[in-house]
Formats: structure tokens, C-alpha cells, sequence
């Protein structure tokens, strides 16, 4: 059968519909011997060779050779693929011709003989054109994984490897599940479990720990580029915490996959959007951004959106558009045309270009601070709604309205007066002395004088004037402590009558301008005179409010306890920044060149890729319509893309070798078959993620060991799957399990990026003196100690035991880290502070829990191994020890610098030496 | 079969990782492909080039952030003098964009340099420098200086993020990432590629780990900083209570237990691991008597000026470029910052002289003595430069200029460079860059196609690859399924400047 031209549409411009044209046209092969695999075999040299010149962005007159339909026009009397008589085919000649060959003398890539021998047979059988194989969707063609590794083993003769043993299988599981080894009991119990479904129990322990989201989020934060900074230029500070925290508990919640990315791409346009929903968009806002001076906003409005497009592409496409911001691609098949079609999806978000150097970059919203405060909410939310709707049916039943109305306008009648600030002064000073004051004309006065940092305080003061006994609330963006409360939101003395009120407003790092406002739940309702006009808040305080008597009295009091709870909640809430839609779209124009100022052409509709599957007929054109585009079953990208990347993180390296590149020039897959069916599992079983990752965990594949073996030489990239996974662990783990070892792991999920210890002057160094980020001031409590995807991320200087060990700096996706090994990470292993604190408490830990060297250091290999220490290693620890011991029982002062404690035993200080060379050692920072 | 060697499995992974662009320490990733496709020369015929024989060994390249004045150093427009205060001719701009800092100034007022110059020896009619910079002066016979280097940003973090990695959006390799990549180490003790930041009054620009990060190359590949506090390279010190022996005992023991888990699993990455600890251990003590500048005679001190005595000073970070280089590293890096001259010129520009001219000076003089400059390539310049109207308040005394990326000054020595050569010319103004008899070129030069005469980024950064022995347009790493370059799709090797 010859090939079958589809037209998409005769309304595209021409440009479009050339390369439309391309792909389109399919076919069924020859099954002619000799006759190459058009996909795998002949496309790649195509594109590699042949397209820089006649691909899809050829020039205008131009032979193309990205579609059966070019490479067959009548060049004047002959074609390049002559389908009558394919042997005379231009193409067979001219890839030969010793005169003027193709591709010419000084093309960058020539063919090889190999190359020109698979054109030739090509040609030869026909020339006959088929899809690229990632834009056809996937179909299962194996019945699970280990059929699809086993049958590729045994065409080359070869087997499994035998099963790991069960300690290995544990540390290996649990390391790959929740980045951490297994706990002490969790290990004893499984390896005392004898029954068959042991090691399937330990895993669903370990997809239910909490641990599990936190290593699995990480993976999604690099992809989307997730960073506590801007950026670009003073780098400064950026509220969007609760998204991170919104992507761990997403993974531990299991929540779908696809609910997942529609969430992030259109959470906001669904209806009536959930805070978790209206977090998620956070993704939408995830580029970096800048404010510098000179910038001009319409360059930068442009940019952020190529970033955004770009992202997306890399993410859930796994394709590469920069180049298709500047011309039609090279290679894929995707218009210039088609890219700006993308970008209009993005192009009327509501924020500005530019961030203002803020933290709070509008728009954003207020949500729980940290994890557990996102657990607390939603029991709380849940509450809060049950009650509401006892409220408004007690109010439809007893026609409370108008009480309701007469008393909300009494509450008007409040004020505050004699208003006074202090300057800045030392947090820990609790009494300002009088000369410290100044007055002011009132709160909004306050935020005239800037915060220095959390070593600070301002003193307010200013006298409340109530004609009767009401409710009233005070909110502050600053932590403030007073004789009546230490919440940033709670409710003011209500007493009637004139009194002072004061307290204490703690700094804040950065560039902030303090700010208290007194807030009467009650205006709402007085100024629109109906009760639906309160948020739900206050509604519950107001049916709370002990001055109203308007509703019965179980329920106010009711209603009372919660808004205690909810306001306690509430003060606890920080700002995320999220994606809103302006209610008029911008008009989106191809820009010429990728150049913000040279719009060309007509306005454009959003729209998505042609050679992909076609948009949802009845979605809309907005973000949410890109959402279901990218969630739809034939789909042939997004399933592919995301299940690559899962096995990435289990095996070191995915299935296509290229996670950012599934195009024409990315690389195939080492199992084709494997890789389809992971794709179509994962959505015929609902996108469900924990599912996917416990099917490859329980594969035999996986639980080969990871040994590398002799019979089969020539892998070292394990692309046949003989072996279990075997690669460096990543920095967060690196350092995460150093502190859980020691037993310092903090187990405070979420929160704002924390601060551990880092050597001087790093940022300083590199940052403007107006940047908020300048100076480093490591934190004190114990979240230094959290776990390291919490840690700080400055996008233009991440915490530098991250990046020794190649974390990315989130200025841009990262689908794939590599994987270094340098000198600087030894010093970073064995010197770093940190890590001494590990090697020093877990010492101490070790002295007081068992007697004997050897039980000791069979404590620790089990920690970190999962297994005794073998005798030759016993034999290394126990030397160094000795030598340790020997020198500081003869230099007592050195083993008290080493431990830092006064008249440390020689026994510590050697032992911290020990534990130091444990931690560094390939059998604790390597998954194997 | 044959019996199953680790070694050579390694070795045969490292040549495939290579090739895949994972470059180990040492022979560079391009470098290897290259003796694969049995384009093998010798390597002495290359002097250490990968595509053809380098002139240059090394490049210590001094950048300026912020962007210096070329109006008030270099490029002398005696004739904006009578123009002084009044409006920019509406030609001379000819639309070029400006960016919000002065788009809203109700003029542009023309400013001429308030400082004086005077004629050094450099080309046959010699070259002007300003009174700014009396030490540099004195090797100006040295120096390839460039009048017409040009990039399209208008903004710092995308002006300096272009020049220093060919891209202005974030995510690619720093120009001393490709070389890494490209040229791999010469010095097993020492990191090849390392990254100075020298202390400013006038410190007001950001810097980006970026301009010397890896992009999306592996991350060995990234600027190592020598920092002036603490330890000077990170993590370098023991801790206290640790002594050298101590930490012997300690490499005596991981190694025995790395072997142990390389009996286990075979994987050749252990060993190389136990080869990292074995160097971190000799950077211990290569790196402390690097910065150890006892043996330094009085007058290098005089040739430097006492503030090289001053760790993190200019001339201080210039003297261990030179200690750097000597010891066989390949790429040094100084970010000097505070050029950002909006307000007060003047005063800003008089102390930023002050931190380099010296320092400048004396480097090259240094290296010359030693023999190295031949071989050594010393870049100076900055990533835009500055207009020649007034923002703000114009007086005699005081001045101030916006972000200009025209037209503006770098200049090369050494290394393989035409010494004493003044390339390109701008108009009157320095505003545009001018065909040689001063009128400006219309329509303005394009990164696209070069014009003789202009020495765009992309040029600068082809050109010094080319100096070192580097194809621009070979040198390639292939990410997201294309083969990326320092230059992007342009760049053109002036050879004009090539001696």
C-alpha cells in the first residue's frame, strides 16, 4: 500500500500544512527482506544527517525529506524517491556520488558506510515513510515487566542475574521508595518473615510512610524547576513553599496522576477550586522571574512564557521547543506557528512580568504553612463546613437575617488611637524603654520602617476604643507576641471602653514592611447587608461571637470552639503564589526570530501540536483544555514521559536514555516493549502512581542483584537490564541518611526552605547588596535538621553540599542529574561540619548502646547496610579506631576539638573518626 | 570468553561515557572522540589544542560585571566635548531600544569623559587611554584592544549570562565549562577550571553560579571557587582536632572498605572513587602552598602593588592567577563587580580603576617575565558598556551613563593575539560601531553574519576557543537531542586578531 496523505485542515496556513504533511503520512511496511525498520534504523540518519537542510525547516524551495510526499516530487525528470523505480533513486545516487556527495564535504555530519548501506535498502524497498514511534501511542505488547526484559535477555543467550539477598533487597527498596534505609524493626521483622509475601509487606510499609512523598516529590520539584528564589538578578525571596509541601503530600496521598498535572496546570480554572487545587498552580508560576532595573516588562513577559512552554515540554512532552521559539524545528515536527499556539494557553495569567523583587508576588493566595498544618486543616475545613451548613439552615429556619444585620452595624462604631512604634530592637529586649517610642498616625504607618531580620523587634502600641463589648481580630505578617496572644491572627481584648494595647512584632529577613491590621469580622455583613457577603471565617466567628446572641446557644458556643481552631489555623497560613486568568485574554502573536518586539501575523487561538493526538473536542481553550489534552488516553507522549522518568529513579537511568528528548534526535529506548507497557499500565490503572512504582519494585528485574557480571561484558550503562540497579545516591539522600543515622533526622514535614549550616560568605559574594538573599543566616532550631528537599534552594546558589553532589539550581528543568565523582566531594564527605555533627552524635549514640567495639560497629554497618560488617571490614574500623584511640589518649586536646567536648574521651573522638569514614564509604552512599 | 576484567570494563565505559559527553578528568570528552575517529595527531603538534594547534595553553579571563565605561577608559570622542548637555542626535540612536531606567528622561544629554587621554604605543598611531588607567598604559603594546564588541542584552542578568555561557536564559555551561569539557586538566592536584571573586567598594551587581556552573553538562565541569575566607577551597581544611595523619588513616580505612564493596558489585566507579579521595588528599597540601605567598619575592609585591598582600584584593586574586596558571591550571576566572555606573561615575569608576589597574598590569608583565604570555591568553572586558548620554544629573564633575550594548571595549594579550593592535571603531559618539572612516554602520551589525570590523559575543568567545586550540564549532555536547555550543549557531573567528 502506498502512503496516505492526511490534511488536517485547508484553513492552516501553508507553512503549517507543509509540515502537517510530514508525519501524516503513514503506511504499512514491506515485509521485503533487507528492507530496514523506517523508525528505529532510518528516520534517526534522516534527521541526523539530513534534516538540517531538508527537514521540516527546510528552506522554501528546498527538497524535503521528512515526508514520502517530498522526497518523491519531480525534481525536473527524477526524484529523490523514485517509487516506480526505486533503484534509480536520486537519493541512492547522490549519498554515493564521490563528486558532489550528500551530505556536501563540509556538512557537519557525513554519512557512514553502515548509513549509506540502510538508506540504500531503504530507498531500494520502497521508501516508505512511518511515524516517528513516539507520536504513535503506545500499545501493550508485553505482559509485564519481566517478560519484556527476560525475552530481549534471551535472545542474546543470556539470563537474570540471581536475587539479591534480603538485607541488599531491603536497604535497595527502602532507599528507592523513601530515600532512606529501612528503620532498625521494620528490617528485623522482614528478614525474620519467612512467608512469601514479606518482602510485598515491607514494601506497602514503606509506600505508606510519609517518607515516601518527601523523596518521591523531588524528583517532580527538579523537573519543574521548584526554587525559594526569583532567579534572575537580586534573587530574591519567593513565597511559594506551600506548593512543595502540596507536592509531597500528593505523593503520599497517591493522589491520581493526572488529577496531578491538571491540577497544576488549571487547578485554578475547575470548579469551585480546593486550596490544594488553587496551591498546585504554583507550577504555572514556577519560572524564574526578575524585576531589574531597565527591564522592559513586554521582553519579559515573552520570556517567562518561552519558560513556561519550554517546561512543559520537557516535562510532559519530553520534547525540546527552545529552538521552535525562533523558527519551525529542525528536526521534530513541530511549526513555528505551533509553539506560540502553546504558549497562548499561558499567555494571559494574571501576574505581572515582573516579580517586584517580592515574596508575596500576586497573584497568591493563604495557605496551611506545613504539612502538618495542611493535616490539621483539612480536619478543620471539614468542620467548618459541616457547620456552615447547620448556620445557614438555622438562619433560613429562624429568619435570623435581620438580627443579624442590626447587630452587624453596631459593630462599626470602633477605634484605635495613639498609635506608637519603636524602632528596631534586639528580639530578645521584652520591655522598650521610653525613648525607644515614636508616634504614628495609625497601623498602616507601621510598614514605613522595614524589618531588618528575625533578630529584630518592633514594639507597637495604640489604644482600642470599643462603645460595647464586640469581637474583634488583629492580623500580622510578622510573628507577634503580646499578654493576650502569640498567634499573627487571633482575636483582640473585647471589653468595652478605651485600653491599651501592645505587644511585640518579631523581624522578618528581607526587605518586608511590617504590617497590623485590626479586622472586624462583622464588616462584611454590615457594609452588604447579607451574611453570604463573609467568607466562611468569618461567618464562624461571627456565629461564635458571645455579644451577637443571635443564634441558639449550642450553637454559638459551637461555633465559638471552632473559631478559636480555625483562626489558630489561619495564623499559621503563609502565601503561595498561583495561577489566575485575566478576565481578557492577551492577544498572542508568533514573534519573529523569538524577539519580544517583532509580533508577526495574526493573533492566534491557544492550540497544541498536530503531530500529537488531536485536541478534546468539547475541552476549553484554556488551561484546563490543555490539562485534559495532555491527560487524554491517546496521548502518545505524556504516559511515556512520566513512566521513563519513574524508572529513572529506580534503575539510575531510564529506559530512553535521553528523559528530555523523545523526539527524532533523542535516543530510542533500550525496551521498546517495556516502555509501552509501563505507559499504558500506568493509565489503565488510573494514573496511579504508587501502583506503577510498586510493580517495577516487585519485578524480578529489580531484584536481581546489582553486581556487575562478567558473562555479560560490554554494559557498563546496564542498557540490558542483567543487573539490579546500581548508581550513586543523590545529595538530599546523601545527607538525609547521615542524619537519620545519627538519630538527628527532624521529622517536621514542610514548612519555609530551611537554613543549615554553610560556610560564609557564599552568597554574599555573588549577590547584590539590595538582594534579600545576601546574607546567609543558617537557622538554629532543630529544622536544620529536616530533610534535605526542605533545604533552602537560592536558584543562583544552592546550599553547596547539594550542588557538590549534582543537585541541579532549579533555574531550569532538570529531568536528569549526573552523577560526578570529584575530589570536592571527598573534602565535602569527610570535612564538611555537618557531617561531623553526624559522625560526633551518632559516636556518642554508639559508646552508650553497646559495650564492645565490634557490637558498635555492627550496629552502625547494620543502619547503614543492612547487614553485619564482613571481617575485612571489622578489621579496617577496627584499626583505624586503635590508631585513633592511641593518638588522642596522647593528645587529649585534639579529641576535644574533634568532639567538641570539654575532656572528650579518646574513645569518642575515635569513634567519631570512624563513623566519618562509614558514612563516606561506597557501602553508605551508594544504592547497590 | 574472555575472563571478566574490571579495568577494562572501566575503561571501556569511560570511553563510551566520553563519548556520550561524561569527560573524567583529563583528556577531554571532544578530545577523545576525536582519537576515535583516528583523526589522532600528536598531542604535542596540538600544543594542547583538540582541533588544532592552540596558542594559547591557558586563559585567565578578568571579568569587568557591571559594565566599565569604554566612553571614560578607552574609547576616546574628543568631539563629544562641544556637544556637552545637549540632546543626542535623533540619528545617532536610530531606535535603539533603552532601557526603563532612562526611557523616561525628558532627554539624552551628551557626556563626554571628564577624564584626560593620552597616546600610548600600540598601533602605528598609537592608541589613547585614559588617565583611569596608567598602569594598563604601560602595556598597551601588549594589548589587542577591541572597540567594537557588541551583544544585543540591555539588562545585567541577561547580558552577563549571554557573554559568559552564549544564551541568555539560564541553563547552559559557563565558557569555562565547554573548556573544561573541551581541554580537560593539565594538573592532577589542582581543579582545572577555577573561579575568583576580587573585593569591590562598589560591589552592585549580582553574580550567578551560573557563569561558572555546568548547565546541563556533569557538574565536574563547574568552576571550582578559591575564595579568600575560610577555606579557600571548600571543605579543603580538616576539621579541628584532625591532623593529616589522622586523615591518612581514615583513607587507609575507606579505601580498604570501598575495596571490599568493590569485590561485591565490580563496579569500576569505586575504584575511580578511591582515586577522588587519594587527590582531595593531595589538594590538602597542593592547594594551602598555592596560596601560600611567603616565597614570593618583594618584587612581585612591587610589581602588584601592596594590596596584593590583601587576600581577595584585585591584584591579590591576579598574583594566584598567575601562581594558577604556572602550576598547570588551565582556565582561571576573575569577577571583579561594581562597574554598574548609573549615578556617580566618577567617583565609582576612580575607585573600580583603582582595584584593577595595577593588578592588570602587573599580570601581564609577570607572565611576560616568566615567558608564559606567549602562551597564556589574558581577557579583559565586561558584558555591555555604557551610553553616551547622561543619566541623571550632568555637571562637569559628575555624571552618570546607562547599559550600552552597542558598542564597548574588551581587550585581549597574549596567548597567540596580535599584540598592539586596536581593532574596530566606533562613531563619534560611541554609540555605534563605524566603518574605519567613522560613520556608522547601517544597518547595525547582526550576529547573523559578521562584519569585518565588529566582534560580536558570540566572535569574542569563537575567538578565544580558537586561541585555545578549539574548533567553536566542533566542540559541541549533545543535550535535549541537539548538539549545543558555547556560540550557539553563530560565531565567527576573527582572525584579525589572531597573530
Amino acid at each position: 500500500m502506498l502512503s496516505r496523505v492526511v490534511m488536517y485542515s485547508q484553513t492552516l496556513p501553508p507553512i503549517r500544512a507543509a509540515a502537517v504533511v510530514l508525519l501524516f503520512v503513514s503506511t504499512s511496511l514491506s515485509a521485503d527482506e533487507g528492507a530496514p525498520d523506517f523508525s528505529k534504523e532510518v528516520l534517526p540518519i534522516l534527521s541526523n544527517k539530513c534534516f538540517v537542510c531538508h527537514g521540516p525547516d527546510a528552506e522554501e524551495d528546498e527538497l524535503r525529506l521528512d515526508s514520502f510526499g517530498g522526497a518523491t516530487v519531480d525534481l525536473g525528470g527524477y526524484q529523490a524517491i523514485d517509487p516506480e523505480s526505486p533503484k534509480d533513486s536520486e537519493l541512492v545516487f547522490r549519498i554515493h556520488d564521490k563528486e558532489d556527495p550528500m551530505p556536501p564535504e563540509k556538512a557537519e555530519g557525513r554519512l557512514t558506510d553502515s548509513e549509506r548501506d540502510i538508506l540504500s535498502r531503504w530507498v531500494k524497498s520502497g521508501g516508505e515513510y512511518s511515524k516517528h514511534w513516539a507520536f504513535v501511542a503506545p500499545e501493550k505488547k508485553s505482559r509485564n515487566i519481566d517478560t519484556a526484559v527476560e525475552s530481549k535477555l534471551k535472545v542474546e543467550g543470556h539470563d537474570f542475574a540471581p536475587q539479591a539477598d534480603k538485607p541488599t533487597l531491603a536497604r535497595r527498596a527502602a532507599l528507592i521508595l523513601t530515600g532512606l534505609p529501612p528503620e532498625m524493626d521494620q528490617l528485623k521483622r522482614y528478614l525474620a518473615n519467612d512467608s512469601p509475601g514479606a518482602y510485598e509487606q515491607l514494601l506497602d510499609e514503606l509506600l505508606s510512610s510519609s517518607r515516601f512523598g518527601e523523596h518521591q516529590a523531588r524528583y517532580w520539584l527538579d523537573a519543574v524547576r521548584y526554587g525559594d528564589t526569583h532567579g534572575l538578578h537580586l534573587d530574591n525571596r519567593r513565597g511559594i513553599f506551600p506548593y512543595r509541601d502540596w507536592v509531597v503530600k500528593a505523593f503520599n496521598e497517591n493522589l491520581p496522576f493526572d488529577d496531578f498535572i491538571t491540577w497544576q496546570l488549571a487547578g485554578d480554572l475547575l470548579p469551585e477550586p480546593t486550596l490544594e487545587q488553587l496551591t498546585a498552580t504554583g507550577y504555572v508560576r514556577m519560572n524564574p522571574t526578575t524585576s531589574e532595573g531597565g527591564a522592559i516588562p513586554a521582553e519579559f513577559q515573552a520570556k517567562n512564557n518561552f519558560d513556561r512552554v519550554e517546561n512543559l515540554g520537557t516535562v510532559f512532552l519530553g520534547m525540546t521547543l527552545n529552538c521552535v521559539r525562533c523558527h519551525t524545528h529542525k528536526y521534530d515536527p513541530i511549526v513555528h506557528q505551533e509553539y506560540y499556539e502553546l504558549l497562548a494557553f499561558f499567555n494571559s495569567t494574571a501576574e505581572s512580568p515582573m516579580d517586584g523583587n517580592a515574596y508575596v508576588y500576586a497573584p497568591v493566595l493563604e495557605v496551611p504553612g506545613s504539612l502538618q498544618g495542611w493535616k490539621e486543616w483539612e480536619s478543620l475545613e471539614k468542620e467548618r463546613d459541616a457547620i456552615l451548613v447547620e448556620l445557614d439552615r438555622a438562619i433560613k429556619d429562624g429568619q435570623l437575617e435581620p438580627g443579624l444585620l442590626s447587630y452587624a452595624e453596631k459593630t462599626l462604631g470602633w477605634k484605635t488611637e495613639n498609635w506608637k512604634v519603636t524602632k528596631d530592637l534586639p528580639f530578645k529586649k521584652e520591655q522598650a524603654e521610653e525613648k525607644d517610642w515614636k508616634d504614628i498616625p495609625n497601623a498602616g504607618a507601621l510598614g514605613k520602617d522595614r524589618f531588618g531580620n528575625r533578630s529584630v523587634a518592633k514594639h507597637i502600641s495604640f489604644t482600642l476604643s470599643l462603645d460595647q463589648d464586640q469581637t474583634l481580630l488583629y492580623k500580622s505578617n510578622a510573628e507577634f507576641s503580646s499578654s493576650f496572644s502569640n498567634q499573627k491572627l487571633a482575636l483582640l481584648p473585647s471589653g468595652k471602653g478605651p485600653q491599651k494595647v501592645s505587644g511585640k512584632l518579631r523581624g522578618i529577613d528581607g526587605k518586608i514592611k511590617a504590617k497590623f491590621e485590626i479586622l472586624n469580622p462583622w464588616e462584611a455583613v454590615a457594609k452588604q447587608k447579607k451574611w453570604s457577603a463573609a467568607s466562611e471565617l468569618e461567618r464562624v466567628i461571627m456565629a461564635g461571637d458571645p455579644y451577637a446572641k443571635v443564634f441558639p446557644l449550642d450553637l454559638q458556643k459551637k461555633a465559638a470552639a471552632l473559631s478559636k481552631k480555625l483562626i489558630r489555623a489561619h495564623s499559621e497560613f503563609s502565601t503561595t503564589l498561583i495561577a489566575k486568568d485575566l478576565t481578557t485574554r492577551r492577544e498572542t502573536r508568533i514573534l519573529d526570530r523569538g524577539e519580544y518586539s517583532t509580533p508577526i501575523g495574526e493573533a492566534l487561538e491557544p492550540g497544541v501540536f498536530a503531530v500529537m493526538n488531536p485536541f478534546p473536542a468539547d475541552a476549553p481553550k484554556n488551561r484546563l483544555g490543555l490539562a485534559q489534552w495532555l491527560t487524554s488516553p491517546d496521548h502518545p507522549l505524556v504516559t511515556r514521559v512520566l513512566v521513563n522518568r519513574i524508572w529513572q529513579s529506580v534503575f539510575g537511568e531510564a529506559l530512553v536514555r535521553s528523559p528530555e528528548d523523545f523526539g527524532l534526535q533523542g535516543q530510542q529506548a533500550t525496551h521498546p516493549d517495556l516502555l509501552d507497557f509501563l505507559a499504558v499500565d500506568f493509565r489503565e490503572k488510573g494514573w496511579d502512581y504508587k501502583q506503577l512504582i510498586k510493580e517495577i519494585v516487585m519485578s524480578r528485574t529489580f531484584q536481581q542483584d546489582s553486581a556487575w557480571r562478567s558473562d555479560i561484558p560490554n554494559d557498563s550503562g546496564n542498557r540490558k537490564l542483567a543487573r539490579g540497579p546500581g548508581f550513586r545516591l543523590d545529595a538530599e539522600v546523601i545527607r538525609d541518611t547521615g542524619l537519620w543515622a545519627s538519630g538527628l533526622l527532624e521529622s517536621k514535614m514542610g514548612g519555609e526552605g530551611v537554613k543549615p549550616y554553610q560556610p560564609e560568605g557564599l552568597w554574599v559574594a555573588l549577590a547584590h547588596p539590595g538582594s534579600n538573599t545576601k546574607n546567609y543566616e543558617p537557622d538554629t532550631d532543630d529544622r536544620v535538621n529536616q530533610r534535605s528537599l526542605y533545604v533552602y534552594w537560592k536558584r543562583t546558589s544552592p546550599h553547596p553540599m547539594m550542588t557538590l553532589f549534582d543537585a541541579p539550581s532549579r533555574e531550569v528543568s532538570c529531568v536528569r542529574r549526573s552523577r560526578g565523582n570529584t575530589p570536592l566531594q571527598s573534602l565535602g564527605l569527610l570535612n564538611e561540619p555537618q557531617r561531623m555533627t553526624m559522625a560526633r552524635t551518632y559516636a556518642a549514640n554508639l559508646i552508650s548502646s553497646a559495650k564492645k567495639d565490634k557490637e558498635r560497629l555492627k550496629i552502625i554497618f547494620e543502619m547503614v547496610t543492612c547487614r553485619p560488617p564482613t571481617a575485612a571490614e571489622e578489621k579496617a574500623c577496627l584499626t583505624l579506631l586503635k590508631q585513633a584511640v592511641e593518638r588522642y589518649t596522647s593528645s587529649p586536646g585534639d579529641a576535644s576539638s574533634l568532639t567538641k567536648q570539654q575532656d572528650s574521651s579518646p574513645e569518642l573522638a575515635g569513634w567519631t573518626q570512624v563513623v566519618n569514614t562509614i558514612l563516606a564509604s561506597d557501602s553508605a552512599i551508594l544504592l547497590y | 570468553m574472555k575472563p571478566f576484567d574490571p579495568f577494562h570494563q572501566y575503561d571501556l565505559a569511560q570511553t563510551r561515557r566520553q563519548l556520550f559527553g561524561r569527560a573524567a578528568l583529563g583528556l577531554g570528552t571532544a578530545a577523545m572522540a576525536h582519537l576515535l575517529q583516528g583523526e589522532e595527531k600528536s598531542k604535542l603538534d596540538l600544543n594542547g589544542g583538540l582541533h588544532h594547534r592552540a596558542t594559547a595553553k591557558r586563559v585567565i579571563y578578568l571579568f569587568m560585571s557591571g559594565g566599565p565605561s569604554h566612553h571614560d577608559l578607552w574609547d576616546y570622542k574628543p568631539k563629544m566635548k562641544a556637544m556637552f548637555g545637549k540632546d543626542l542626535p535623533e540619528e545617532v540612536r536610530d531606535g535603539q531600544r533603552i532601557t526603563g531606567m532612562t526611557s523616561k528622561q525628558d532627554t539624552l544629554p551628551v557626556c563626554p569623559s571628564k577624564y584626560e587621554f593620552s597616546k600610548y604605543d600600540n598601533n602605528e598611531d598609537g592608541i589613547w587611554i585614559s588617565e583611569l588607567l596608567p598602569h594598563t598604559a604601560t602595556v598597551a603594546k601588549e594589548l589587542c584592544v577591541i572597540n567594537s564588541t557588541f551583544t544585543e542584552a540591555i539588562n545585567h542578568d541577561p547580558a552577563i549570562t549571554y557573554i559568559q555561557t552564549g544564551s541568555q536564559i539560564p541553563g547552559r555551561p559557563s565558557m569555562g565549562a565547554w573548556l573544561s569539557y573541551g581541554l580537560g586538566n593539565m594538573n592532577e592536584n589542582l581543579p582545572g577550571y577555577v573561579v575568583m571573586h576580587a573585593k569591590s567598594k562598589h560591589a552592585e551587581q549580582s553574580l550567578f553560579g551560573r557563569l561558572w556552573g555546568s548547565g546541563f553538562m556533569p557538574s565536574e565541569h563547574e568552576g571550582v571557587l578559591l575564595r579568600s575566607e575560610g577555606d579557600p577551597v571548600l571543605y579543603l581544611g580538616n576539621p579541628e582536632g584532625l591532623s593529616r595523619s589522622d586523615r591518612r588513616n581514615q583513607l587507609d580505612a575507606l579505601s580498604a572498605l570501598n575495596r571490599a564493596q568493590h569485590e561485591r558489585l565490580a563496579n569500576p566507579e569505586i575504584l575511580s572513587r578511591i582515586k577522588q579521595h587519594e587527590m582531595a588528599y593531595r589538594m590538602q597540601s597542593s592547594v594551602p602552598e598555592l596560596m601560600d605567598l611567603s616565597e614570593e619575592k618583594d618584587s612581585i609585591f612591587k610589581l602588584y602593588g601592596e594590596a596584593a598582600k590583601e587576600p581577595g584584593s584585585f591584584a591579590a586574586c591576579c598574583l594566584n592567577a598567575r601562581r594558577l596558571v604556572e602550576r598547570g591550571v588551565r582556565n582561571v576566572q576573575i569577577f571583579h563587580r561594581g562597574w554598574d555606573a548609573h549615578g556617580n561615575l566618577p567617583g565609582e569608576h576612580e575607585s573600580q580603576c583603582k582595584d584593577i589597574d595595577q593588578g592588570c598590569a602587573a599580570l601581564i608583565k609577570d607572565l611576560k617575565d616568566r615567558g608564559m604570555l606567549d602562551d597564556t591568553l589574558v581577557v579583559w572586558g565586561g558584558e555591555f558598556g555604557r551610553t553616551a548620554y547622561c543619566q541623571g544629573k550632568l555637571t562637569d564633575k559628575t555624571y552618570g551613563r546607562d547599559h550600552h550594548p552597542r558598542c564597548f571595549t574588551t581587550w585581549m594579550a597574549g596567548g597567540g593575539v596580535k599584540p598592539g593592535i586596536t581593532y574596530g571603531k566606533t562613531d563619534d559618539y560611541g554609540y555605534n560601531i563605524a566603518h574605519p572612516d567613522g560613520t556608522p554602520m547601517k544597518p547595525i551589525p547582526d550576529k547573523g553574519k559578521w562584519t569585518p570590523g565588529t566582534v560580536h559575543i558570540h566572535d569574542l568567545n569563537a575567538t578565544i576557543l580558537h586561541l585555545l586550540g578549539i574548533d567553536h564549532k566542533k566542540l559541541t555536547h549533545r543535550y535535549q537531542g541537539r548538539d549545543f555550543r558555547l556560540t550557539d549557531v553563530h560565531g565567527h573567528v576573527v582572525k584579525d586578531l589572531v597573530g
